[in-house]
């Protein structure tokens, strides 16, 4: 169980999580996520299961909650983003000044859009404390879940496992050498995926969407037609993560969401915390967080 | 005996380098007025282990007056990434607390976002920083 905390950690300080995967012991470690993990990972032997890449792991990717850079004092306190004394804060606004909406998304890390759509998704953004599923706790959609949190495979099929803060998701991805999708399901939040590799990479192509979710923030939407394109390919004990979004209904060109690197880990999945919202009510402008992916 | 201590901690920090995926949720801005504080000295008698956003219940006599606030924090995945769990966030039962928070901007009563929780020997959790 990931969170399993004991008591018996002595140190003062903890500047920063570390994974400790299987493979490389207890004796070393490395901050997480860092250079010097990822490139000692990376340079050990690639395994393969039935002459394929080999995907069965754990695998960590910070999380979109890298920013959490937690530090515990030795009188028992603990920081959530570190115990030195804040910045200087600047002056407050006024008590009931309106926050603006993020009316004009970011173009970074951002899908282009044909023009006869820009409005739509400026106002789905400027609203998007009423339009984002995602804040309702429903499925996030690809490729704005984000990489797997752990990988199943055999030599059929490879499964990918989510603990995301909205829920427990599972895919089942074929890989039999099909071609053609399942004809009797419904559309969903995640879709139909078929999965083939290319040397060490796996490609996992997925269709039959249904349109309740986004690319990513600030009003990203997507028709039915939507087909993400995601290649995992295995380097040692990483694995880099790309995802390609293909929607030439609304979008200009495909658009090539957030890469991850992912790394192989001893933690485990646990089912998440259940989603419950309970502010959306309270919400008196529409800010929101921006967490492209 | 040293191998042994250290393996103990890595596993414990290994356990702390959770990696639930988090989506986009709404601003604590959106919500809470930051430009405004209120201290609470009470009793924390729940806390609900749920995502987006735990939620603790803290009792608060107020002018003779028992006053239960909500008070929402951070996702469960940040509180475990920083070795937190329900249990040490409720502290010792019966245990007076005091919580620095942010009131809500909607006007709605006892409902605030915890910046920090001081516990009666004085430790303190700080989870967010305003």
């Amino acid at each position: 169980m990931r969170h399993t905390i004991r008591r018996t950690l002595t140190a003062a300080v903890i500047v920063s999580a570390l994974a400790a995967p299987a493979s490389l012991g207890a004796q070393q470690a490395a901050p997480r996520g860092t250079a010097d993990l990822l490139t000692k990972l990376s340079a050990k032997p690639t395994p393969h299961l039935n002459g394929k890449p080999d995907f069965n792991g754990t695998w960590d990717h910070l999380g979109g909650i890298e920013f959490v850079r937690p530090e515990k004092l030795a009188d028992g306190s603990i920081c959530l983003r570190g115990c030195a004394p804040a910045a200087p804060r600047p002056a407050a606004p006024a008590a009931a000044a309106p926050r603006p909406a993020q009316a004009n998304p970011p173009q970074a890390m951002f899908p282009k859009y044909k023009a006869e759509f820009l409005a739509k998704v400026k106002d789905l953004s400027a609203r998007q404390v009423e339009t984002d599923n995602v804040l309702k706790c429903l499925a996030p959609g690809l490729p704005r879940l984000g990489p797997p949190g752990k990988i199943v495979q055999n030599s059929k099929e490879v499964v990918f496992l989510y603990d995301d803060v909205n829920g427990a998701f599972f895919r089942i991805i074929p890989v039999d050498g099909r071609t053609t999708y399942r004809k009797d399901m419904p559309a969903s939040f995640l879709g139909d995926s078929i999965g083939h590799f290319e040397g060490d990479t796996l490609v996992v192509e997925t269709t039959n969407f249904n349109e309740d979710t986004w690319l990513t923030d600030n009003g990203a939407f997507h028709t039915a037609g939507l087909k993400v394109v995601e290649r995992l390919r295995r380097v040692g004990d990483t694995i880099e993560y790309t995802a390609t979004s293909h929607d030439p209904a609304v979008l200009v060109e495909p658009w090539a969401s957030k890469p991850y690197t992912m790394w192989i880990t001893s933690q485990e999945l646990e089912e998440p915390a259940r989603c419950e919202d309970r502010d959306l009510e309270h919400i008196v402008d529409g800010s929101h967080h921006d967490n492209p992916r | 005996m040293r191998h042994r201590l250290l393996g103990a901690a890595l596993a414990v920090v290994a356990a702390l380098a959770t990696a639930s995926v988090l989506s986009a949720h709404h601003s604590v801005a959106g919500q809470f007025d930051e430009s405004k504080s209120v201290t609470l000295k009470g009793v924390i008698s729940k806390v609900d282990w749920v995502n987006p956003h735990i939620y603790l219940y803290i009792d608060v006599k107020t002018d003779g007056e028992m006053v239960t606030w909500s008070l929402g924090t951070v996702p469960t995945a940040m509180a475990r990434r920083a070795g937190l769990t329900k249990e040490s966030i409720s502290g010792k039962v019966g245990e007076v607390v005091t919580i620095d928070c942010i009131p809500a901007r909607d006007g709605t009563k006892h409902l605030g976002w915890v910046n920090t929780i001081t516990y009666a020997d004085g430790h303190k959790i700080e989870l967010s920083r305003r």
